[in-house]
């Protein structure tokens, strides 16, 4: 998809192939940032894309393929229109024929394994065991079938197993492990090293080795160097390195599930009217303008709005609310909801990139390839780690040449070897990545957009959450709470009636209350609506009047026995509109805006987290007062306009705390922006999802909680990723070296150090993975 | 010491000092070259 920004900069992404750990997303970028005509990059290891910012008059997006290209990965140039969801269907195709590529490599690589080892042991015994495989008495009782099935194999010189063994090892090196060669060859042209540096060298070191020992055999026993050949140890470090990159490509795949589950939502086809026609076409064909038919049990094929029937849309996708809304003519619908009971003509605005799920999965999809603070420490590291352990090799290998056992050479072509293999930093490179992705692919299940690494770090350090009163703690809609008066039903009659023409929310309130009781309500005449005050009219032809004491002084009415129930409402926060009939006030609607059920359990919550929750609200400080009374809040910020939440949040970090603030997104925006964590309460409006780090597309106040227990358990998993990653390194590398041999005699070998690398990356993501699971929503 | 200790001495200090010349010195200076285009 491309996009051109209001100055000459465009964005490009890019699918790219082939890329296995952070050194290799962080040279492509690296090369990208260098390339003439772009301004920035940012390369996604986990959904293997490149986003490209570019001028466009100086570089074309086929040179910025090229690019990619030059480096050893592949890479597409993706079609002009693609939406969200067909880059993210590309990007499976695309991991798909990895994963296939990587099975069919991975399926030689085992069998010429196999056979080298199966083969290496009549070879060993003419020429004497060179560095003995620990593995290979593994393979002793498939040596013995194949010399019982064939006893000839006794006669058969060292010469003929050697060659033997370089044609099984010519195609895993050619076919099966050339990746890691080409890769290792451009990562050097760039001046960079990465972990294919260090298998290319490894066995490339092994391989020619053995080549040399193969042409020149008897050269060498002529000087008195054994012929030893370690065509099986490459074979095998190749073969464990495939099995790893399998496994890894395929728990990748599960971690962009969600990214999945979103761009499954929307429908395949979309029935469009054409001249009096209904006609059923694939969803890319819709365009804006269309319009289209929803059955009931349809899927809204793209944004627009209502023009013609009635039903109830389910929009629980993107808002979580399950309860499904009313549509009329005349409102808006969003693509991939669900029509529930009757027929919709929809007239289509919005479609591909540009719909509300578009939006949402690029969010996502950014927010799971943008980089943690702690992702710089993996970076720094891996990019002086590579030379510094090629420089270990190589001492390794003088130590070894000059102090060690004989074959000597052989022992310390072996020790080096083992040292490159073991030392391949793919853990590391997984560790933060892999649980930004899986922990924002949860919350995005739980509808808790998370911007991404560095909020969920932040979001980890919170000690204050400062909830923004209206709409969070309460509904945000006010209410009847009490109606005050002698028949209670006849007197909200009245006051709803003459509240029907009222667009003020204290009389939609009343009409509600009414209309959920039940009543009939009727036409007032001579509606009359006073500003600030209340409203007034004739129905069934008394004389009505609805409003507060302004409108009483005004009527030149007194509240009566009233007015001591009402002071004690408006001290609990409670607005009491007053009802007058007929020249004298018959009772009192008592309104409020109600406090949320979940506002109590989460700030109850929070407290259990350790978290102080703190109430900021424009209202007086006794209603305020009230609200957080009821919902365990104990600082309250009252009577503060909007301009000034900003400032307060800066206060309460000036005391040293680290500060979220929870808002509606809207007139809340600088506060949002202002705050260590800006938590917006949205339903998938721009502004709420742009305005926060964090979007609860629920607006479930107890969502805040869960927001910040998914970070505390990702940052959790990502220290123990990198401390498990460091410390692997850590003991691997001493004892590939050959650290324990003098004391213990204990020493490594490359196919050892190989399954061990396996092992590790593995492990972190299977770590990772488990982010999938504990936060419930019931939490 | 053999004469093939000392070869093999002098030659893994000289490739050690090479690797770290390599990507540390030449690759940063190529990268502020192409920053500075």
């Amino acid at each position: 998809m491309t996009t051109t920004s209001p100055t000459t900069s465009s964005d490009l992404t890019i699918p790219v192939q082939g890329m296995t750990c952070a050194a290799c997303s962080s040279r492509i970028q690296r090369v990208l940032e260098r390339t003439p005509g772009v301004s920035a990059a940012n390369v996604n290891l986990m959904t293997g894309s490149a986003t490209v910012w570019y001028d466009p008059s100086s570089i074309t997006p086929d040179r910025l393929v090229e690019a990619i290209r030059d480096t050893g990965y592949g890479a597409v140039l993706p079609a002009p229109d693609e939406s969200a969801e067909s880059l993210v269907d590309a990007q499976d195709a695309a991991r798909e024929d990895e994963i296939g590529d990587l099975r069919r490599k991975l399926a030689l690589s085992l069998v010429a394994a196999v056979l080298t080892m199966v083969f290496s042991m009549p070879l060993a015994e003419l020429v004497g065991h060179g560095v003995a495989d620990p593995l290979m008495p593994l393979m002793m009782p498939l040596t013995d079938l194949l010399r019982r099935v064939a006893p000839w194999i006794g006669g058969v010189s060292a010469d003929t197993w050697r060659w033997l063994l370089l044609a099984l090892t010519v195609p895993v090196v050619g076919w099966a492990g050339r990746h890691f060669y080409t890769r290792a060859w451009a990562a050097f042209l760039h001046h960079s090293a990465d972990m294919n540096t260090l298998i290319a060298v490894g066995t490339g070191a092994a391989f020619a080795y053995s080549v040399v020992v193969t042409l020149a055999d008897d050269w060498l026993s002529a000087r008195g160097i054994a012929p030893h050949v370690y065509y099986e140890a490459v074979v095998w470090i190749i073969a464990l390195i495939l099995l790893g990159s399998l496994l890894e490509a395929r728990a990748k795949s599960r971690t962009s599930g969600a990214i999945r589950r979103l761009a499954g939502l929307r429908p395949d086809t979309a029935r469009v009217a054409r001249d009096g026609v209904e006609l059923e076409i694939p969803l890319a064909r819709l365009r804006p303008g269309d319009e289209a038919v929803i059955r009931p049990g349809e899927k809204i094929p793209a944004d627009g709005t209502v023009v013609e029937g009635a039903s109830h849309v389910d929009e629980s996708m993107l808002s979580g609310e399950p309860i499904p809304v009313g549509k009329r003519p005349g409102d808006t619908v969003v693509g991939a909801t669900l029509n529930r009971n009757g027929t919709l003509r929809v007239r289509v605005e919005r479609v591909g990139a540009d719909t509300v799920l578009s939006r949402i999965i690029r969010l996502v999809q950014q927010a799971q390839g943008s980089k943690a603070p702690i992702q710089r420490l993996a970076d720094r590291i891996s990019a002086v780690f590579v030379p510094v352990v090629i420089s270990i090799a190589i001492a390794t290998f003088v130590l070894w040449f000059v102090l060690g056992p004989e074959p000597a050479h052989l022992q310390a072509l072996v020790a080096a070897v083992t040292v490159l293999i073991i030392a391949c930093p793919c853990a590391m490179g997984l560790a933060v990545p892999t649980a930004v992705m899986v922990s924002t692919g949860r919350g995005a299940e739980l509808g808790i957009l998370i911007k991404g690494g560095e909020p969920l770090e932040r979001t980890e350090r919170l000690d204050t959450v400062v909830f923004d009163k209206t709409g969070t703690v309460t509904e945000g809609r006010p209410a009847v709470q009490q109606v005050l008066g002698g028949d209670e039903s006849s007197l909200l009659r009245l006051a709803a009636s003459v509240e029907r023409l009222s667009e003020h929310p204290l009389g939609e309130a009343i009409v509600a209350e009414a209309v959920a009781r039940g009543l009939s309500l009727v036409e007032p005449q001579g509606f009359e609506s006073r500003t600030g005050r209340g409203v007034a009219g004739r129905v069934e032809g008394r004389t009505v009047a609805a409003g507060n004491l302004a409108l009483l002084v005004e009527l030149g009415v007194s509240p009566g026995r009233f007015a001591a129930e009402a002071e004690r409402l408006a001290a609990e926060g409670v607005t009491p509109v007053y009802v007058v009939v007929d020249g004298s006030v018959a009772g009192v609607v008592a309104v409020a805006d109600p406090i949320r059920p979940a506002g109590r359990e989460a700030v109850a919550a929070l407290r259990g987290m350790g978290i102080e929750s703190v109430m900021l609200t424009g209202d007086n400080a006794r209603t305020a007062a009230s609200v957080a009374r009821a919902v365990g809040i104990e600082r309250v910020l009252a009577d503060v306009l909007p301009e000034r939440k900003l400032e307060e949040i800066r206060r309460l970090q000036d005391e040293g705390r680290s500060v979220a603030m929870v808002g509606d997104g809207l007139n809340d925006a600088p506060a949002l922006a202002r705050a260590d964590v800006g938590i917006a309460m949205g339903t998938g409006t721009d502004v709420a999802m742009e305005a926060g780090d964090i979007t609860l597309m629920r607006s479930d106040p107890l969502d805040v909680p869960r927001a910040i227990r998914l970070a505390r358990r990702t940052m959790r998993v990502i220290r123990q990723n990198l401390f498990w990653a460091f410390v692997y390194n850590v003991i691997g590398i001493p004892i590939a070296a050959g650290a324990l041999y003098p004391a213990f005699g204990i020493r490594l070998t490359p196919a050892m150090a190989a399954a061990a690398m396996a092992v590790s990356s593995v492990s972190v993501v299977a770590n990772s993975l488990r982010l999938r699971k504990g936060v419930k929503r019931e939490a | 010491m053999t004469t093939a200790d000392l070869v093999v001495i002098i030659g893994g200090v000289a490739a050690i000092a090479w690797v770290n010349w390599y990507f540390f010195v030449a690759g940063r200076q190529r990268g502020s070259t192409a920053r500075h285009q």
